[in-house]
């Protein structure tokens, strides 16, 4: 687990510049560290994609909501409106 | 957990219909004035929601501008590139605002990752989304997910990265182009 610590700690930036080449010439010796570097890298950009693919879910059932339920019926009337006079 | 996590998607969901309610109009009637339709509307309006909310989770990134003059700003400039312009490609990492990064489709490889995670490790995803996407205080995360405290919580966190981690390895081996 310290090395996932101190992964992260490198990827996202925040260790000090002494720790980050200390870390980089440890990368450049172990095979096995680079790789499970590269993975965790991964992990963050897959933890992006699925938080936004979870978010626009959430936004769309917004939007459902506001154009399908009977208490929203103004707002919708005044949307199509819209785009009818023009 | 699932109680307070829907207690929060609760909270993103009203807080979506308020922007909505606040912001799509204006939206609606640039797009419409100018001769777009109300599906171009929605899909820049739900684009400059997604950056909103990205911007306003991120401590480094302030935010300017109100609310909806961000909002509506970000929907007008993604409605001009992507139909005024005629370049339909045109996603969110060509706007004016600097540190969203990606927004592109993820890669197919990349997609049945996510897809397989979705179902797999759909609750340290969500511990993960969390933290890192969502940016909350490890307390709040550690409440949400319902650990002792935010050490327990931070142990759990790492732990996930490493499920994660090895579940990234091994598929790298079955679609070679993951891991370049």
């Amino acid at each position: 687990m310290n090395n996932i610590v101190q992964a992260e700690k490198h990827l996202l930036k925040q260790s000090p510049p002494a720790d980050a080449l200390l870390f980089e010439a440890k990368m450049l010796i172990n095979d096995e560290l680079k790789s499970n570097v590269a993975a965790q890298q991964q992990v963050y950009s897959l933890v992006k994609q699925y938080g936004r693919k979870q978010l626009i879910a959430e936004i769309d059932a917004a939007h459902q909501q506001l154009f399908t339920q009977p208490e929203h019926l103004s707002f919708r009337q005044k949307i199509a409106r819209i785009f009818l006079n023009r | 957990m699932d109680t307070v996590n829907l207690q929060e998607q609760a909270a993103r969901q009203q807080l979506f219909i308020a922007l909505y309610q606040k912001v799509f109009p204006a939206v609606a009637k640039y797009v419409s004035k100018h001769g777009g339709s109300f599906e171009e509307a929605k899909d820049v309006f739900q684009d400059a929601l997604l950056s909103y909310y990205e911007k306003s989770r991120s401590a480094a990134i302030a935010i300017n501008s109100s609310e909806g003059a961000y909002i509506y700003g970000t929907a007008r400039y993604l409605w001009i590139k992507r139909y005024k312009e005629g370049n339909r490609t045109a996603q969110l990492d060509d706007t004016h605002i600097n540190g969203l990064s990606n927004h592109s489709e993820p890669a197919a490889a990349e997609d049945k990752l996510l897809n397989f995670l979705e179902t797999a490790g759909k609750r340290c995803m969500e511990l993960l989304r969390s933290f890192y996407y969502d940016q909350l205080p490890m307390a709040k995360v550690a409440q949400l997910f319902g650990f002792s405290g935010v050490r327990s919580a931070t142990v759990q966190k790492y732990k996930c990265i490493e499920k994660v981690r090895e579940t990234v390895k091994q598929k790298a081996l079955t679609y070679e182009d993951f891991l370049e």
